[in-house]
């Protein structure tokens, strides 16, 4: 496998639109969360009372979920990139190069599912590093591990984003394709099934079982979960979904990729 | 030993037959060419053996064993187009590939060498000309320094000169003894470089086994002289000859192959009373052979 990743990294280390993308994505980790921190303090400062309501998000121990919770918006950026690195390959028909050359397919779609696991392992430290920052930020917030399972739900929910998003690409082969499937199923689609699901057909929690749903269940909103995700289930059970969601993107991946022509 | 072993391979895409039931043997060290027009099955073919197709029916074997990455990594192959990472250097290419096969990437500069890209190794692979990235794909074939090589149209793109430079290294790889499998559909290339030949047409096998023998199957010399109806009378009777044809202004004699000699058609002719006035050793030619086969 290491050989495998060897490749791997000398297709993406001259690829320029990786690494630009890739520092976006960290510097939109620290501006995102340094705009909810900034907020925060302006509300908290002007209107004391709404402490009340929001708590102290960015202190510890409740920081390592509300960096987690707001730098979930931005997982369309390394889904996007994933989508990028496997339509390129269809694409140049790099692919099919490969395999000539000497892979297995098995070896072309599990390196590609190593190296996501790899950049969403960076990602989690990278939220890790912010979420320490903030919490040292905040006046009378002193460090504490208490919450820290957090950052397994962060490491979980990128890894659950790029691979389905790579599951997508795998499934279309066409970057347009796989991308606007990939933003109207995830910003708009999938919380219409889930409403509908859990509140119209009233069959709670079943809609917080889908693809991307149960990873955002996993890592709620830090202030009034108890009011969007009603009767959601514990964070144990969201965490054997999510895994059910990572082996089945793989399984399918490599049924498709290894029994059709390519 | 035989290199590739192709055994009743099937692959149909819907109703649509792209290769049906065919089978053939590439013996090593011959230059073998798979020639068809377009759409008859080429690059289906040798995509099935590659592992990029998936066979509705049929097997192949590599080196006579079950075929497997291992067989392709010893393998040059060429398929179609050349398939490279637009936003990498040549170079930075070579590198890939000579990564997956597990050799050859001490052979990167001598092979960029070998197809004159030298001086754009470092250019990014986006700003090639075509025939500058077909000339990178064989470049990439080379490394290693594989005894087998599988080119489909492999002077796609290329100049005249890049033509002549591919056949001269097709002919130099043959000579050092390597096995070339080609697919083409331009005739002279083949009958240039291959020793064997298989013929496909609409996805089926007409004929397989050495050039000679498959693409001129008789002799043919052409004659020509002042009173033609008295040569024509003449060589009715002419030993050796198959049959005598008068074709426009020149008249054919047909010998079994390898038979025909000119000294004696000539002597005859003299000894009968007739002055030749054009006397020449015609094998058929490829094209009309090729249509004769893929025609009828």
């Amino acid at each position: 496998m290491l050989h495998l990743l060897k490749i791997e990294w000398l297709k993406v280390k001259n690829y320029k639109a990786f690494w630009i993308f890739t520092i976006l994505y960290f510097f939109a980790i620290l501006g995102i969360n340094y705009t909810g921190y900034y907020v925060n303090e302006l509300t908290t400062e002007s209107l004391p009372q709404s402490q009340l309501l929001l708590g102290t998000p960015y202190a510890f121990p409740k920081v390592w979920q509300t960096v987690g919770w707001m730098s979930s918006w931005l997982l369309y950026f390394p889904g996007i990139l994933f989508i990028m690195l496997l339509t390129n390959e269809f694409n140049f028909k790099t692919h099919r190069q490969n395999i000539i050359d000497g892979w297995t397919r098995k070896q072309f779609i599990s390196v590609k599912f190593v190296f996501a696991f790899l950049f969403a392992i960076v990602a989690t430290l990278f939220n890790f590093l912010v979420a320490l920052l903030f919490g040292f930020l905040t006046t009378g917030s002193s460090f504490s591990f208490s919450g820290m399972e957090n950052i397994l739900y962060i490491f979980i929910q990128t890894f659950a984003y790029i691979t389905f998003a790579m599951f997508l690409a795998i499934l279309f082969r066409r970057s347009g394709a796989a991308i606007a499937v990939f933003f109207l199923y995830g910003l708009i689609f999938e919380w219409l099934i889930t409403v509908l699901i859990n509140f119209k057909m009233e069959l709670s929690p079943i809609g917080y079982f889908l693809p991307l749903q149960v990873t955002d269940v996993m890592l709620p909103i830090p202030f009034g979960k108890s009011v969007i995700y009603k009767s959601a289930p514990d964070e144990w059970t969201l965490v054997l979904g999510s895994l059910v969601y990572l082996a089945g993107y793989y399984f399918f991946a490599l049924k498709k990729f290894t029994k059709e022509d390519l | 030993m035989s290199v590739l072993t192709v055994e009743n391979l099937s692959k149909s895409y819907g109703r649509i037959h792209a290769l049906n039931n065919v089978s053939f043997t590439v013996p090593e060290g011959s230059v073998f060419g798979i020639l068809g027009p377009n759409g008859s099955g080429k690059t289906t073919m040798l995509g099935t053996i590659m592992d990029i197709l998936k066979p509705t029916s049929g097997s192949y074997k590599l080196f006579d064993e079950a075929p497997s990455e291992l067989q392709r990594r010893k393998i040059g192959t060429l398929l179609e187009t050349p398939n490279f990472y637009h936003y990498l250097s040549g170079e930075k290419n070579l590198e890939i590939a000579a990564e997956i096969k597990q050799h050859g990437k001490e052979d990167i500069q001598k092979v960029l060498e070998v197809v004159d890209l030298s001086r754009r190794k470092d250019s990014k692979f986006s700003t090639y000309s075509l025939g500058m990235k077909q000339r990178l794909a064989i470049a990439s074939c080379l490394l290693g320094n594989p005894n087998v090589l599988v080119f489909d149209e492999p002077t796609n793109g290329l100049d005249p000169v890049g033509i002549a430079e591919i056949r001269d290294l097709m002919k130099n790889l043959s000579g050092q003894g390597k096995t070339i499998i080609m697919a083409s559909h331009l005739l002279d290339e083949v009958e240039k470089v291959c020793t064997h030949v298989a013929i496909l047409r609409r996805g089926e096998l007409i004929t397989s086994g050495n050039v000679n023998e498959i693409l001129s199957n008789e002799d043919m010399v052409e004659v020509g002289a002042k009173d033609s109806e008295k040569l024509m009378q003449v060589l009715q009777d002419l030993p050796a000859a198959t049959r005598v044809s008068k074709e426009g202004g020149t008249i054919k004699i047909f010998f079994p192959i390898g038979t025909a000699n000119l000294e004696d058609v000539n002597s005859y002719c003299f000894t009968n009373g007739v002055i030749l006035n054009h006397l020449i050793l015609k094998k058929k030619s490829l094209e009309a052979r090729f249509f004769e086969l893929t025609n009828n």
